[in-house]
């Protein structure tokens, strides 16, 4: 069920944390272009200057502190959570509606007309970030659309435009490009790893840090694309329901066969000290 | 700055000072992180761990007002590892230059101070001059009583390990910034340094700059591109505000204002002008006269005449200082009638908020002007207070935002940009230009029909600037640059220039004292001329050396020069130092200058026409020895007045120019932690513009102090939880986070916590809290009458109030 095209020239994102000061210049432009509304918030929720406390309907990407002391060196460090627009996607895998769509730029976007608010998407997603509308009657979906109106436009998504510094935006085989090339040039800088080249089959959101990436809270995904996961056993459904079904069914006729005959033989037996029709 | 934004990128070292880039500059960063690409270390020192320092290659503590330590250890290092730049302080600076035996320094104390006056006798601190009246010189620095010499013997009490002792950094941290900063001594390398707030706001405030200038000028770090002195400056337009002479004591492009004993314009001129003996010195505020006589006409235009000396009688002559602290002390007492502020928030901005807050409700009317209700438009319904009680008459004026008009705005970089509106006000809210428009104009009437004390300078005063309802912003601005009020010729040099009547200036240079210009701000001549709004240029060209200067885009003061005292970047012969970062350079063919705008178009030194680089000053030199500051001629470390450790380095614990009162003592059993203030990136300034806009405040919705893990054991407090923090002036309720950016400094042995704040919250606006500055202290600094408030003593307590 893997969509085997090219994704070298989807749009990409590549975040490199070493430049990002968590000024959060990204989480209020998506929230002015996306026009969101501010949640109410009180002190700080998780480390350093972290606010709102999670990914919602109302926040589709959010600056993560990290504030810790490790070998006597503080540690104060800033990412970007958002939807990774992953190159096979799980949620275009299990929304029943299709709603989902990988489209050819990149981005992974949805149709509100068409969601049922059945959150299988919210499930299987291994980075999170389906949000739901808990605040209304009729609840649907909601994510990060990787601005897809603005790139047919040829803009920036709002988030790259608004950082000073840290988000560079093209090709995914340039956004590669570069990440290695800054891997190559400062070894002693940057963990040797670009997260969201491999995992979950690849993704369009590229990160590079200094701190080892489960220090800072990057979830272990699996490298092979989550849709082969699930294809793995959805595929055998049809052949596993007719299987069980007709054993099943099989099974059925067959202890129903014993009083069946037993029900015919008795109807014979009772029929035989009957007239017979015409008789 | 002397140099410019975009010039970071050059920097091989850039190191910030009391100053935290990432969080409250945060787009000056994309430069800074271009200069870490090509390999530039980045520096931090900081009393805590910043999201700047979480860039940064080196990070050193530095505890509150001992910045001066610090740099002082840097200089000392410097010239202890003879890291110097000597061809340029040989030659650049006032090194070489023989001091009188009135110059001293003794346990903490210069010579020639006048305990009655509480004041230093500066003139004693004069250059020994020769027979012609010059200052003698040892180009060798040998001779003891050189400034080199001099500058020696005072630094080298600042060895490693004292300064460490004070300034409560590790030593292995200083030793890496020292010999990564102090490398950029060498003509191939650049070194920057970034200030702001956290070493200016300090009773010793102008001293710490000095000595970042020291140590600059000492590495050849000024003049050249990635180097120079670069002050990032804290609001959208204070540099133009301050470029405008908004502050007390100074007049447009930095004139100084007149006091009562400036009784005529040439006993100004001279005072303030005067010629220099030296030779190859340029001496720029020579041509001061023809500046403040320009000035004079855009004021008073057609009724200002060399008969009446340009009605330089008609200009305000102060009698005392009055700096902000010093105003909201007469206002306390009741001496003040009335006050405007526009876009200015008292209640919370200044020092000692509590009184500000009282001192309000002593005056007759209150006007404010500004885009939201601020603490000060509401003082008289402030928690706490029964507006019944209080007789201030206050009108609050609707203020439009500055996308909803047109007009420039200048960076810290100098750099002078035009600015459209986007949209429309929203209700009534006006421009300040329309609303200061409106003041003239009604109170000239009200001058006109009911006469009054002195009506002359308003209603003599020139104000042309178009009918319409909406004052022609590009008639204030053709004013500021400058044009001819007759037909005029003026030689120039070898040419005969013509110029007609209202034609604009081209450049300062043109400006004349006879009353033939006017001009409203002598250094942004050249910002509007007569090929245009030069501020509204957006060319991206960059020059061929590359550096990043854009000459063509916007305006930068002075006549376009991007990096001031430029021509410290070149030899005697006019070949730049580093030939790979040529920011100005002596084409000896064609006998001109190519590059940058240079600092005086005057050929190199070793032509007989040729000037000396520091054009501003009247040794021509840079001054590594300044005999014209109030509190020494180099910076000496002084605890804060509110310290909790006794000054290592003499026995005068703090700077002896501060004036204290009894008010000013603090018990220190009382408040044993150092308190500090100092801004996020999500808020701006008081509040008044980020309070309510919900995006922002999501961000940070509440008052917050920082305090270390060890404080928050020791009091009990865990992260989130309400607690109280209180000085000799208030007390104050937030949430505290607990952190390991924050750490105790170890003074005489023992730990002595801090506490850091931002001082963005008041009661007013969506998002409320306690205001920092209720418990900052008054205590200014002698010279530049700057409060203390990086550096105080407080206590914290658990629990809310």
């Amino acid at each position: 069920m893997s969509a085997n095209r090219d994704f070298s020239q989807d749009r990409t994102f590549l975040i490199d944390m070493t430049r990002c000061t968590g000024c959060r210049a990204c989480q209020v432009a998506c929230k002015q272009w996306n026009q969101l509304k501010a949640e109410k918030t009180t002190f700080f929720k998780g480390e350093g200057y972290q606010n709102p406390p999670a990914m919602s309907e109302y926040t589709l990407t959010r600056v993560k502190f990290r504030d810790y002391e490790k070998n006597g060196h503080n540690e104060f460090a800033f990412y970007k959570e958002m939807c990774m627009h992953c190159n096979d996607p799980a949620c275009v895998s299990v929304c029943p509606v299709s709603a989902f769509i990988k489209t050819p730029e990149g981005p992974v976007v949805y149709d509100t007309k068409r969601c049922i608010g059945c959150r299988f998407c919210m499930i299987a997603c291994p980075f999170g970030v389906p949000k739901y509308e808990w605040s209304k009657a009729l609840p649907l979906v909601v994510k990060c659309t990787g601005c897809y109106g603005r790139i047919k436009e040829g803009l920036k998504p709002a988030c790259a435009k608004a950082c000073p510094s840290a988000i560079s935006y093209g090709s995914r085989v340039d956004m590669i490009g570069e990440a290695k090339k800054r891997l190559a040039a400062k070894p002693d800088r940057y963990v040797n790893k670009i997260y969201g080249l491999d995992e979950a089959g690849g993704t369009s959101v590229l990160y590079l840090t200094e701190r080892p990436f489960d220090e800072l809270g990057f979830k272990n995904v699996t490298r092979r694309p989550l849709p082969s996961l699930t294809w793995a056993a959805l595929r055998f459904v049809p052949a596993a329901f007719l299987t069980m079904g007709g054993s099943l069914a099989f099974i059925s006729w067959l202890t129903h066969r014993k009083d069946r005959l037993r029900k015919e033989e008795e109807a014979r037996k009772s029929n035989s000290v009957l007239p017979k029709e015409g008789e | 700055m002397t140099n410019h934004w975009n010039d970071l990128k050059n920097s091989d070292s850039i190191m910030a000072i009391g100053c935290n880039p990432a969080e409250n500059h945060p787009i000056s960063f994309k430069w800074i992180e271009e200069a870490m690409e090509k390999g530039a270390k980045l520096i931090s020192v900081d009393p805590r761990f910043t999201r700047t320092s979480s860039k940064a290659n080196i990070y050193a503590r530095v505890r509150p007002g001992t910045d001066i330590a610090f740099l002082g250890g840097l200089i000392n290092y410097a010239l202890q590892n003879d890291l110097i730049h000597k061809e340029y302080v040989r030659d650049y600076t006032n090194a070489s230059f023989i001091v009188t035996e009135g110059y001293g320094f003794k346990e903490g104390m210069f010579a020639h101070w006048d305990e009655r006056e509480k004041a230093y006798d500066m003139k004693a601190w004069a250059y020994a001059l020769d027979a012609s009246g010059k200052a003698r010189h040892d180009p060798t620095l040998s001779d003891p009583r050189c400034v080199f010499q001099l500058l020696k013997k005072h630094y080298s009490r600042y060895n490693i390990d004292m300064v460490c002792s004070v300034t409560g950094t590790k030593r292995s941290d200083f030793v890496r910034v020292a010999q990564t900063f102090c490398g950029t001594g060498t003509p191939d390398k650049a070194g920057t340094i970034l200030y702001a707030m956290g070493i200016t706001q300090s009773t010793h405030g102008v001293q710490n700059v000095r000595a970042v200038a020291m140590l600059q000028l000492l590495l050849g770090n000024i003049g050249i591109a990635g180097g120079g002195v670069n002050a990032m400056r804290g609001e959208s337009n204070v540099q133009g505000s301050t470029d405008y002479g908004l502050l007390f004591h100074v007049l447009p492009g930095y004139m100084a204002s007149p006091d009562y004993s400036d009784e005529s314009l040439e006993s100004y001129t001279k005072r303030y002008f005067p010629k220099s003996n030296e030779l190859k010195s340029a001496n720029w505020w020579q041509n001061g006269g023809k500046y403040i006589t320009s000035l004079l006409k855009a004021w008073w235009g057609k009724n200002a005449t060399s008969d009446n000396n340009f009605c330089f009688d008609y200009m305000p002559k102060r009698s005392g200082n009055y700096s902000y602290v010093q105003a909201m002390r007469k206002i306390l007492k009741g001496e003040i009638e009335g006050l405007v502020c526009m876009g200015m928030n008292p209640a919370v901005g200044g020092p000692n908020s509590l009184n500000a807050r009282e001192g309000l409700g002593k005056l007759k009317w209150l006007v404010t002007a500004d885009l939201w209700e601020t603490e000060t438009s509401i003082f008289w319904k402030r928690p706490g207070v029964n507006s019944k009680n209080i007789k201030t008459e206050v009108f609050m004026l609707p203020a439009a935002a500055s996308m909803e008009k047109e007009g420039s705005i200048s960076n810290s970089g100098r750099w002078a940009q035009w600015r459209y509106a986007a949209t429309e006000p929203p209700g009534e809210a006006k421009s300040d230009l329309w609303i200061l428009d409106q003041f003239h104009k009604r109170i000239k009437t009200l001058y006109k029909k009911d006469g009054g004390a002195f009506p002359g300078p308003i209603v003599k005063m020139a104000w042309d600037y178009g009918d319409g309802h909406e004052p022609d912003v590009h008639r204030v601005a053709k004013e500021i640059n400058g044009y001819f009020t007759r037909d005029t010729i003026v030689q120039d040099k070898d040419k005969t220039l013509e110029f007609k009547a209202g034609d604009q200036v081209p450049a300062f240079a043109l400006l004349q004292d006879d009353g033939s210009t006017l001009c409203g701000c002598w250094i942004y001549s050249g910002s509007y001329t007569k090929d245009g709004n030069m501020m509204a240029r957006r060319d991206p060209t960059d020059l061929p050396n590359n550096l990043g200067m854009y000459p063509k885009w916007a305006w930068a003061w002075p006549v376009n020069r991007r990096i001031l005292y430029n021509r410290a970047s070149v030899d005697k012969a006019g070949r730049p130092f580093n030939p790979k970062r040529a920011v100005i350079a002596w084409n000896e063919t064609e006998k001109k200058w190519q590059g940058d705008v240079p600092d005086g178009g005057a050929p190199p030194l070793n032509d007989e026409k040729g000037v000396n680089p520091f054009i501003m000053v009247p040794e021509g030199v840079g001054r590594i020895y300044a005999l014209t500051m109030k509190d020494g001629p180099f910076p000496e470390h002084y605890e804060p007045i509110e310290s909790p450790a006794r000054n290592l380095f003499s026995s005068v614990q703090n700077n002896p120019c501060v004036t204290l009162s009894d008010k000013d003592r603090c018990d220190f059993n009382k408040y044993p932690y150092i308190g500090t203030t100092y801004r996020v990136t999500e808020h701006w300034q008081t509040g008044g513009m980020t309070r309510s806009l919900p995006w922002l405040v999501e961000l940070v919705p509440d008052m917050f102090v920082e305090i270390s893990q060890s404080l928050a054991r020791e009091k009990d407090i865990k992260n989130g939880e309400r607690v109280r923090v209180s000085t000799e002036r208030g007390s104050i309720e937030a949430y505290a986070l607990v952190t390991a950016r924050i750490k105790p400094f170890i003074i005489d042995e023992n730990p002595v916590e801090q506490v850091g704040m931002p001082w963005h919250f008041g009661y007013a606006g969506m998002a409320t809290g306690d205001s920092a500055n209720v418990l900052t202290p008054e205590v200014i600094s002698p010279s530049s009458n700057i409060p203390e408030y990086k550096a105080f003593l407080c206590n914290i307590e658990k629990g809310g109030k």
